[in-house]
């Protein structure tokens, strides 16, 4: 579903992402994990080109990313982003950020619409606070609505850039249930996270990045019980 | 794609940029049937004689007996002046539309064709010969000392060593400048000199024979002076543009009128209007004058609402495309937006307003009207100074928001209408307000050219009254008032916009 072949990213003169090359399955949930500065956000915004790319190939179910002439806002549709600050829009309410881009963008009728957002809110256990404005929001509610604005646009990837970074401790657990159950139901995922737990639990695939590379790609039993590389292991034992 | 995008919006702001300034015409034109009389501040575009059969008088209306806005009768423009060129454009057989306008902008008027001709108490100057053509004279008038009774000056060799006012450009101007040993000082209006001379800062003014008769019937405290007459070629005489073909004609009009003692019926006319002697009260201000005007001056109050509006939204609409200009990444664009705030921040805005509405008939052939072009040049200064607020504004928005959007596949032009300008507006809301109520103030600048405004009227009164502060103290209680409303609808929005925190 997902193809990336030989990315590279360069801030200035430091190169983030030193040449990446795998491949994502339909329904495969991958957890990103790595050092700070590895590059797992970087490589994660690249998928929906909030980054450009400085070299290398991404084709999402065919379609180029990295060609010039694809329409990105298009592609970005179908790929939703959940954010580590949540990134709600302030000035609206909880229905009106989840029903914006679903009417705006795809033309959905209001109606139609907003009976998705309810059942998305209800969903993620917020029905009630759909007409709350974001500021009336614990930050795990925010992160879930967050969830549920860019799951109303019916997308068929789903990347998370540390969801759960910003969170109260106590918060961590609701929106790691969510994400969770949305696992469950074939979504195409990629996380970035430092929850390990739910990493091993949640995912199919481990990602380990180090240094702008993707150093090891396995299985969670295999990778927190066996590490292939020295760095995984250093990591890991500073981590668990 | 982003650039595209970018474009496209500044494209449609441009739309609505161009179809608001298509408006304005109607929307002014509006203004100005609202002002009766005054509908004739506009000249037709390029005045043409005889094709329409309709001339263009240009006067200014603020020198009684000769001419002045009659407020009390709505408006109208009246005096010795006007009934001469009604009487002469009669005879002619032309349909007579007057224009109001500032003294110092008739000349000018003249050259760019925006009048056919000038009766303004306008004296025959050598000076004003190289620029226009003069008819034949109509009136001479006496030069007349005008003094406080309690430190009388009746002769001119009394004044030498003391401080005397005279009216810029004024023959009076002229005269006192072969008076031994005084100081002059020049104002611009009469209404100003009366307030000089009333509070002492000049001993004595020398004004004409008309003026110093109201000056004293207004002004209990202050005696006159006539002076022996001088010279005859110093009289009145109508202006016409160089190489005007009317000269002759109103030449002839005018020599039978002298023989029929037309003229000097009219003369008599205007000369025998009495005043009654108004009581000086508490600390000699007298607000009884107002009386009558104030509806006419409360008409102020739309003009300068309608233009402070009309500006205001320009200015918005104008900076808004700027400021996007300057954060487009687009080279020729960020250059273009930059340059244009530099000069028109770095240049007075009366200058601006005077370039465009002095400029624009002469350049584009295109007779602007007065609102217009005040309109136009507050909105063009007001984007230059909004587009740096909103620049500040949308940098202010957090940039997750944009990114937000953007994965949600929001195209650029939504994504700024509808979530970034909200919260940038939000933020940038208190300096908005500042740069209303600057506008609403600022725009007093407009009565120099002519629009009757809130202040442009409070002069009228001043010339009409010979009364220089009771008008003055009114507009600015009514300023004051404005400004007070529109603050308070501002906290409002303010409140309302900030009902999401």
């Amino acid at each position: 579903m997902i193809n990336v072949t030989e990315l590279t990213k360069t801030f200035g003169k430091h190169q983030v992402l030193k040449g990446i090359t795998t491949s994502v399955r339909k329904g495969e949930v991958v957890a990103l994990i790595g050092p700070s500065g590895s590059g797992k956000s970087t490589f994660l915004r690249c998928l929906n080109l909030l980054e450009t790319p400085t070299s290398g190939i991404i084709t999402i179910n065919d379609t180029e990313l990295t060609n010039r002439h694809t329409n990105i806002g298009k592609v970005r549709q179908r790929i939703g982003m959940v954010f580590q600050h949540f990134h709600l829009f302030p000035h609206m309410t909880v229905m009106e950020n989840i029903t914006f881009a679903p009417r705006r963008v795809k033309g959905v009728p209001a109606g139609a619409a907003r009976d998705k957002a309810i059942a998305l809110l209800e969903r993620v256990g917020l029905a009630d606070k759909a007409d709350s404005y974001p500021s009336r929001l614990s930050g795990g509610q925010k992160q879930r609505v967050a969830i549920a604005r860019s799951l109303a646009m019916e997308p068929e990837i789903m990347l998370f850039d540390e969801p759960t970074s910003a969170l109260d401790p106590e918060m961590v657990k609701e929106v790691l249930a969510v994400i969770q159950g949305l696992a469950s139901t074939g979504m195409t995922m990629l996380i970035v996270t430092h929850e390990m737990k739910f990493a091993r639990e949640a995912a199919d695939t481990i990602y380990f990045l180090d240094d702008g590379r993707l150093v090891e790609k396995t299985p969670p039993a295999q990778f927190f019980e066996e590490p292939q590389s020295e760095r995984a292991k250093r990591f890991l034992e500073k981590v668990l | 794609m982003r650039r595209t995008a970018l474009l496209r919006i500044i494209y449609l702001l441009l739309l609505v940029f161009v179809a608001s300034a298509a408006l304005l015409p109607s929307l002014l034109g509006d203004v100005r049937t609202g002002l009766g009389p005054y509908a004739s501040t506009v000249a037709p575009a390029a005045p043409s004689v005889g094709e329409k059969g309709t001339i263009v008088l240009g006067t200014s209306p603020d020198y009684p007996p000769y001419e002045n806005v009659d407020a009390k009768k709505g408006g109208e423009i009246v005096g010795m002046d006007i009934d001469i060129a009604k009487f002469i454009a009669a005879q002619l057989g032309f349909k007579l539309e007057i224009a109001a306008m500032d003294f110092n902008g008739l000349i000018a008027a003249l050259q760019t064709g925006r009048v056919d001709f000038v009766m303004s108490a306008m004296s025959v100057t050598e000076e004003r010969k190289n620029n226009v053509d003069f008819s034949s004279t109509y009136y001479v008038a006496r030069n007349t000392i005008v003094s406080r009774e309690s430190e009388p000056y009746e002769t001119s060799e009394s004044l030498g060593g003391k401080i005397v006012g005279t009216q810029l450009g004024s023959t009076q101007d002229l005269y006192a400048q072969t008076l031994e040993g005084a100081e002059l000082k020049k104002l611009n209006r009469i209404p100003d000199l009366i307030q000089e001379l009333k509070t002492g800062r000049v001993h004595a003014v020398i004004v004409e024979d008309a003026v110093a008769v109201e000056m004293t019937a207004a002004n209990p405290d202050l005696i006159m002076t006539f002076l022996p007459p001088g010279n005859s070629k110093d009289g009145y005489a109508i202006a016409f543009p160089k190489g005007s073909a009317l000269v002759e004609s109103f030449n002839g009009a005018l020599e039978e009128m002298k023989a029929s003692g037309q003229i000097d019926a009219i003369v008599d006319k205007w000369f025998a209007t009495g005043r009654e002697p108004q009581a000086d009260s508490f600390l000699n201000l007298n607000f009884g004058i107002l009386k009558g005007y104030i509806p006419y001056m409360l008409k102020g109050v739309y003009v300068t609402l309608l233009f402070t509006l009309v500006s205001a939204a320009f200015g918005f609409i104008w900076g808004t495309i700027l400021s996007l200009f300057k954060i487009s990444g687009i080279r020729p664009l960020e250059w273009f937006a930059t340059a244009y705030t530099s000069i028109l921040r770095g240049t007075p805005l009366l200058l601006q307003l005077f370039l465009i509405y002095y400029a624009t008939p002469q350049l584009f052939q295109y007779d602007i009207s007065p609102l217009m072009a005040a309109g136009l040049a507050f909105g063009l200064n007001s984007a230059a100074y909004l587009s740096e607020t909103i620049r500040g504004g949308i940098m202010a928005v957090d940039k997750g928001q944009r990114e937000a959007a953007m994965s949600l596949g929001i195209p650029y032009r939504t994504m700024m209408i509808s979530i970034i300008l909200p919260q940038a507006v939000r933020t940038i809301l208190p300096a908005l307000v500042n740069e209303c109520v600057a506008l609403l103030k600022e725009s007093s600048l407009v009565s120099v050219i002519g629009v009757q405004d809130i202040m442009r009227r409070a002069s009228v009164v001043q010339a009409t009254e010979f009364r220089a502060l009771e008008a003055l103290l009114f507009a600015g209680v009514i300023y004051y008032v404005l400004v007070l409303v529109l603050t308070s609808l501002a906290h409002l929005l303010e409140r309302r916009l900030r009902r999401s925190d």
